[in-house]
């Protein structure tokens, strides 16, 4: 052998065992816990923090119309933004450039009288209001119970969000990833919910894919009964952003729906209370179980909406609604002290009332047909 | 332009729309596209084997199985064209053939000279027919349409389909993607081996076309003055025909390689030429195919034996919406899995062997791959052969004209009480009633009281809102222990509350809900009159919703079964076939499988609309027939 091949191959046989070495040692788990590493969880900001809203503004604005043509509907929603933006528009809410993400509850297949799912006239009128206050994009999306092509086809918010230029986003198992609903625990391990102080969600995976782009999130809602909540309406939306097996947590269905309130500040929430079904919840399918509502209810406070919405148009009492209970006492735990928006970044009272009182609720009456 | 480079342009156009047809059979595209619908299965209707085939079994040609035509009729006069320009698997084995050809020239000639092994394919074809004769359809285990819908539906797109899911969403699932796959890739690996093995040996299609071509006005014709028996003209033929001597009519593929390659130009494409160079007939001897027709009768009977499809049926056989009765079913379905491809939920799989040999590849549905959406008809659209009817969204949930009829039931919901969250383990639940779809929901519940464990307690002393309770004394005691409840045990919430019941003397029972509890009292909500005595048994009772099954509105979608959080492989509500309505037609066979769960009368559509001989008469009103 040749000096020259003996450098050649030995010099060969070095790279390969360093590189061999490094690699090991690159990869090297000394502990052997590698496969129990989680992925590390998402966070969400509060949609509502960057909103620069006046206390003294009305938190509810409600607005009835007399009709449910397109036109009647988009007026509706104009007119219950606008009682909150103080003027027309959304101009307080979205700003230009914004990436704004609709939550509609496009939980079923079910044409729109059906009342199963968000009105998409509705949405259409939002996705307008959105564009029109300079949103650079706007995204529908929802993960819904059934087959999700079907159920954006059959509600027609596919249809209505193309055609205004929205995107709509249809849920895959890859565009799911772990929230951490609550903060984890000081040595950064994962909050485990306490069942006993009804908490059901510490980390859990959520349709990330819509929110990833997002920063200003706006549900909206229909408001129809449930066998299980007795209501769907604004904090049980969120329920559509949940992955995974989430229908376990149905057992204990009020202390979910109080943590997802928790979970999602909304920027701005508008409960289509265009048609409502009144029974047969949440999937409905006879046209006996739905009413005319004829409203369009927009607000910052998502329990007092839910509330309102409860007694209103849903004609229940809202005191036996165990769940906005719970969100109540949720929203005080996280932020002690008194619930002003101002410390605690969010408001939230299931005693609209109080907003009555307060002057903090305006209503509007739309004309129908033009 | 040369004939060939013409015969490569079309080759490439055919597999292209192929692979297009493909793609779009998705719910979503079809929903965008809706008169693709009317395309996507364009290739396995132009299979004159599938309408062949259909034919013998059902005795009708289904409608766009008429098409076949448009190929059986020009192969009756220029031979198998369809197999090197039409057919979109002998393409794929064209084009695999020459990416991965190591032969040289002298190899090549002799891997493309003729085989008796190539007769196999007639066999394989009489044994299909001869078992379709009495009904059981197999043609789809190897026809080569029908095969590379399938391979590419469950083994080829899902794969392709997983580094994209971000792109267009989910992958389907399915169990058996791996065998289906794996006799594709065989398949195609044999081209190694023998160029074109499935065209030229097993296609039982190409052995149809072949026997077609007997008669073919057009061929191709070595004129022997010219030729100098160089075998040059067999380096590139595709059918392994024999061109260089007499040609094999049944197998030339009219690929035109011979008459490209030939230096002496001394092949052409010619009519009506002279008899002596032809060989008319496939090289089959007729007591082999009188076995071969023997084996394919044998088979059927073996399947028909076995009472997978009658008397042992599987309730998990659960067919598509708008699919007719089982045996017609059977004497349908080509196992092409386009339904498979276009379900939006992934609730169709391909069986086993749940309805017997002969169901081998045919849709079932599986309720924790995804549920029947409530108001899809998509899988009977893309079915090329009425297996499962196209049927609308009115007459698969018995709307609007058919309502007296009633909605379509793929089979029933049952409840497995023991896994039941609120029937055997006191924890409320009843997702299942929410998502029921139909309405009234078919799954509605009622409010039952069950004793909590260890519940029965003896009362120590009473007021007349609250019991102090005590253990039962254990043998050897005079008292029983005071009771250690945790402080608010009882008190309820939204979805289930307690209640005590105390026996009195006589055995009557009062009830009362619990308000609230510490550690050994429960305080009553309202007021115990009389007040219970001392040492009465008060039992404490959970009370929750159980849900139970309206099997007269229930239609089998599955929802329920997916949604249900007892999450194993047997969940706490399954649906099984029983009750579904395409057997409660008239036939003896249907009803065999037929089991009444509702107490209306109702007959599935699908079936009545789809008589199996047409002229039959008419049809008595369903009603009269369900007494």
């Amino acid at each position: 052998m040749s000096r020259r091949e003996f450098l050649r191959r030995g010099g060969a046989t070095l790279v390969a065992a360093g590189a061999a070495t490094g690699g090991a040692l690159w990869l090297y788990d000394p502990t052997g816990k590698a496969g129990l590493r989680q992925p590390s969880p998402q966070r969400l900001p509060n949609y509502f923090a960057t909103v620069d809203y006046p206390v003294s503004a009305p938190r509810i604005s409600i607005a009835r119309g007399g009709a449910l043509d397109p036109q009647t509907v988009e007026k509706m929603v104009r007119a219950a933004v606008g009682g909150l933006n103080g003027g027309p528009g959304l101009s307080r809410f979205i700003r230009k450039g914004d990436v704004v993400l609709l939550k509609p509850n496009v939980g079923f297949e079910r044409a729109p009288q059906f009342a199963a799912t968000t009105n998409p006239d509705v949405v259409r009128a939002v996705i307008r209001l959105c564009r029109e206050a300079g949103a650079s994009r706007v995204l529908v999306a929802d993960n819904p119970i059934e087959a999700a092509p079907n159920c954006f086809a059959r509600s027609g918010i596919q249809d209505a969000a193309q055609r205004e230029g929205a995107r709509v986003l249809i849920p895959a198992n890859v565009h799911f990833t772990p929230l951490a609903i609550r903060e984890p625990n000081p040595d950064g391990t994962p909050y485990r919910p306490d069942p006993a102080r009804h908490e059901a969600l510490g980390t859990w995976p959520v349709f990330w894919e819509p929110l990833r782009e997002a920063n200003k999130v706006i549900g909206i809602p229909i408001i129809k009964d449930h066998n299980l909540c007795y209501a769907s309406m604004g904090l049980k939306n969120w329920y559509g952003l949940l992955g995974g097996r989430r229908n376990q947590f149905h057992q204990a269905i009020h202390d979910i729906i109080s943590d997802l309130g928790l979970m999602l500040s909304p920027t701005l929430t508008i409960v289509d209370g265009t048609r409502v079904m009144m029974r047969n919840g949440p999937t409905g399918g006879s046209l006996s179980d739905v009413k005319d509502g004829n409203t369009v209810v927009a607000g910052v406070d998502p329990l007092a909406c839910d509330a309102w919405c409860y007694e209103n148009l849903l004609e229940r009492d809202p005191a036996a609604l165990r769940y906005l209970d719970l969100a109540q006492a949720k929203f005080g735990e996280q932020e002690a002290g008194p619930r002003s928006y101002a410390e605690a970044g969010r408001f939230g009272t299931r005693h609209w009332t109080d907003y009555r009182n307060r002057g903090l609720i305006v209503e509007t009456v739309v004309r129908s047909g033009e | 332009m040369r004939i060939t480079t013409v015969r490569i342009l079309v080759q490439t156009v055919m597999f292209g729309l192929f692979l297009a047809f493909v793609l779009l059979t998705t719910f979503t595209h079809l929903n965008d596209w809706p008169s693709a619908k009317w395309v996507v299965s364009k290739f396995l209707e132009v299979d004159p084997l599938v309408g062949i085939a259909t034919a013998i079994t059902t005795h009708t040609v289904y409608r766009g199985l008429l098409w076949g035509l448009v190929i059986l009729i020009p192969t009756l006069f220029l031979g198998r064209i369809f197999c090197n320009w039409i057919c979109p698997f002998g393409i794929f084995h064209h084009f695999i053939g020459w990416v991965f050809n190591r032969r040289n020239t002298k190899e090549k000639i002799d891997s493309n000279r003729y085989r008796p092994l190539f007769a196999l394919k007639y066999y394989i074809l009489v044994g299909f027919l001869a078992a379709a004769v009495f009904g059981c359809l197999q043609i789809g285990l190897l026809d080569p349409i029908v095969f590379l819908y399938r391979a590419f539906t469950i083994g080829v797109l899902p794969v392709a389909n997983m580094p994209t899911q971000s792109l267009f969403g989910d992958y389907h699932m399915h169990a058996n993607a791996w065998v289906v796959g794996s006799l594709f890739l065989f398949f195609v690996s044999m081209n190694w081996v023998i160029p074109r093995f499935f065209c030229r040996a097993v296609c039982p299609l190409g052995a149809l076309l072949g026997v077609l071509s007997r008669y073919a006005f057009w061929r191709i014709d070595r004129d022997p003055d010219k030729c100098v028996n160089c075998d040059l003209c067999l380096q590139s033929c595709e059918g392994a025909s024999d061109p260089h001597k007499q040609l094999r009519m049944a197998e030339c593929f009219v690929c035109f390689n011979c008459i490209e390659d030939c230096p002496h130009e001394a092949l052409r494409f010619a009519f009506l030429p002279s008899r002596r160079q032809e060989i008319r007939s496939p090289d089959i001897g007729r007591r082999h195919a009188v076995f071969a027709a023997l084996v394919g009768a044998l088979f059927f009977g073996w399947t028909k034996a076995g009472g997978k499809s009658t008397q042992d049926f599987s309730s998990k056989v659960i067919r598509p919406p708008g699919s007719v009765e089982e045996q017609e079913f059977l004497a349908r379905c080509i196992k092409c899995a386009q339904c498979i491809r276009v379900c939006p939920t992934n609730v169709l799989q391909p069986a086993l062997f749940e309805s017997g040999a002969e169901g081998l590849w045919t849709p079932i549905l599986n309720f924790r791959m995804g549920a029947c959406q409530h108001q899809c008809t998509a899988c009977g659209h893309v079915c090329p052969t009425g297996a499962i009817q196209r049927i609308t969204v009115e007459e698969k949930l018995g709307l609007g004209a058919f309502e007296a009829v009633g909605p379509i039931r793929l089979g029933t919901a049952h409840f497995d009480l023991g896994r039941c969250l609120p029937w055997s383990k006191n924890i409320s639940c009843v997702v299942c009633e929410e998502v029921c779809p139909v309405s009234p929901k078919a799954i509605h519940c009622e409010y039952r009281q069950m004793l909590v464990r260890d519940g029965k307690k003896l009362v120590r002393a009473a007021t007349a809102t609250a019991l102090t309770l005590v253990d039962s004394p254990a043998p050897g005691q005079a008292v029983g222990a005071p009771c250690t409840f945790r402080p608010g045990e009882f008190k309820g919430d939204a979805s289930l509350s307690y209640h005590v019941q105390v026996y009195r003397a006589g055995g009557l029972v009062r009830t009362y809900p619990i308000a609230d509890n510490d550690a050994d009292t429960l305080v009553v909500d309202g007021v115990m009159d009389p007040v219970p005595p001392a040492a009465a048994v008060a039992a404490i009772h959970v009370q929750l919703k159980v849900p139970k099954i309206d099997t007269e509105h229930c239609i089998g979608c599955g929802l329920c079964e997916l949604e249900c959080p007892v999450v194993g492989d047997r969940r706490a509500v399954y649906v099984t076939a029983e009750g579904e309505t395409r057997s409660m037609s008239y036939s003896e066979r249907a009803r065999n499988r037929s089991l009444r769960l509702t107490r209306t009368a109702d007959a599935g559509r699908a079936v009545e609309e789809n008589p199996r001989r047409p002229g039959s008469g008419e049809m008595p009103d369903p009603r009269s027939l369900l007494s």
